[in-house]
């Protein structure tokens, strides 16, 4: 049941944050959503009894729901980057392309689902919010917003990694984060280098 | 039986009492003097003693329509769930029901701001079409979704299943319907994000647009129809997406449901107070948004079971 309510936060917190037009609360919505992915991982590793899980997942809510954001609002402030980020794909059209694609990847994925056994349909979850991050970065022309769909590509990664796998192996992970903290140190070297 | 005319008669009770709590935690939270929260009820009788102007381009429409957009919600609230254990419900009722009789009140609603032939009536009759079109597929979709979680098409029935033995299976499609409920409570009762009701500035009212020639007697019932469309939408919010506390004893079955309540006039009051009005045009998106969430929780129901 817990599984299941933080999933649906994770979707929930990935569809509004497609329709958001301001920077702050895309920032916020990715915040809830790598809060819930946290929980999820702690959660997971209590029931697998996997400390290395229960780890990644302290780390995930201290670093990606806490750190990212205040990062990146302090980059803005800094920057004085545009905060009314208008999605280019007007909204009538993306209440018609969400549906969608939450519909094609859920049928997409169901030979994934069949040959699973219980944890069938995270996996179904995990693949739509993939495309919705895509979604999200392709829908933003501003730097920023497209940060926020890499990173929210980066959490669907962590959710189908922890939920379909039972259990990833801790370095794997600890190298997903590092990962992550080269492509935020990248990101940050464009933005001083060409002020969007 | 009786246990069930008593609880109607709360929901009428309390109906302006909620409107008025909502006003005076505002007024608390902007630091103002809070205002009564018998105000309802003081405004509703200083209505009634006051005398009934109609203009003189209005028709018979104007003297019948608020009877008639009273009318259907007052059936609506015959037909609400059960709020406490063994009271009598009628089990028929399904999301195209309660979604009609809604809309057959808004459309009276709109006929009335038309027939003032005051061109704010007309703008915010149009308005009103505008919103409800939107909202209403949605409002279809979510208790239609919720109804199948719970085995049953009949929305009492389903709220009684749900609050008897709640499918923790569905728990992330229940999620999704009940934001998109609480997006279509705000919405349709024009509060904030979508409607001020406490402002009568041209550019942005809608429900108070269409009700600017009534005075008197009409008025109050028109303003009494509104604080029951909340006390409607509340309370299926209530039972349905909080469904607990049927099975207790009456006095502590009353008092939860109350409680709840309570619950969901603090969060329409914080989200009053920290989010701006929308552009009109800009209130296609949250109702989109409203959609997209019913959608989502009907074919995650479907497709994956959760």
């Amino acid at each position: 049941m817990m599984i299941n309510f933080l999933i649906g936060i994770f979707l929930a917190s990935l569809i509004i944050s497609l329709f958001s037009t301001r920077l702050y609360k895309l920032l916020f919505w990715y915040a809830l959503n790598s809060l819930s992915l946290g929980f999820l991982a702690i959660y997971f590793g209590a029931n697998l009894d996997d400390n290395g899980m229960i780890i990644a997942g302290i780390i995930t809510v201290l670093m990606k729901s806490i750190g990212i954001p205040y990062f990146l609002k302090q980059i803005t402030v800094k920057l004085q980057l545009v905060r009314q980020v208008q999605p280019n794909i007007k909204i009538q059209h993306s209440i018609l392309l969400v549906p969608a694609i939450l519909v094609f990847t859920f049928y997409l994925s169901e030979p994934i689902m069949q040959s699973m056994g219980q944890n069938a349909h995270y996996v179904a979850v995990a693949i739509s919010s993939l495309f919705l991050s895509l979604m999200l970065m392709m829908e933003h022309t501003n730097i920023a917003p497209k940060i926020i769909g890499f990173l929210s590509m980066e959490n669907t990664l962590f959710l189908l990694g922890v939920t379909a796998t039972g259990g990833m192996p801790m370095l794997i992970e600890l190298g997903i984060f590092f990962d992550l903290l080269m492509a935020i140190v990248i990101v940050t070297l464009l933005l001083n280098r060409k002020e969007i | 039986m009786t246990t069930y005319l008593l609880t109607l008669l709360l929901l009428l009770l309390i109906a302006p009492l909620l409107l008025s709590l909502i006003k005076s935690i505002k007024m608390f939270l902007l630091f103002k003097q809070p205002s009564s929260i018998f105000q309802g009820y003081r405004n509703f009788s200083k209505l009634l003693s006051k005398e009934t102007i109609l203009s003189y381009e209005s028709s018979v429409m104007t003297r019948v329509a608020p009877f008639l957009v009273l009318s259907p919600l007052l059936v609506t609230l015959l037909l609400v769930p059960p709020i406490v254990k063994g009271a009598f419900y009628i089990d028929f009722v399904d999301a195209f029901t309660i979604t009609g009789l809604i809309s057959l009140s808004t459309f009276f609603l709109m006929l009335l701001g038309l027939d003032g032939a005051s061109s704010f009536g007309g703008m915010g009759s149009s308005r009103e079409a505008f919103i409800s079109a939107l909202a209403e597929p949605a409002m279809i979709l979510t208790l239609f979704s919720v109804s199948l979680m719970a085995n049953n098409l009949g929305i009492s029935q389903a709220t009684v299943n749900l609050a008897q033995s709640f499918p923790p299976e569905h728990i992330a499609s229940f999620l999704f319907a009940g934001i998109s409920f609480f997006i279509l409570l705000v919405a349709e009762n024009g509060r904030i994000p979508v409607d001020n009701p406490e402002t009568h500035l041209e550019l942005t009212m809608v429900h108070e647009a269409m009700i600017l020639d009534l005075t008197g007697f009409y008025l109050a019932l028109i303003e009494s129809a509104s604080a029951i469309k909340f006390v409607i939408f509340s309370s299926l919010f209530v039972s349905i997406f909080i469904p607990f506390g049927l099975d207790y004893p009456l006095p502590l079955a009353l008092l939860a449901f109350l409680l709840k309540l309570l619950l969901v006039v603090v969060a329409i009051a914080l989200l009053e107070v920290n989010v701006a009005k929308l552009r009109l045009f800009k209130v296609p998106n949250l109702l989109g948004l409203a959609i997209v969430f019913a959608f989502l929780s009907l074919i995650t129901f479907y497709v994956l079971g959760a």
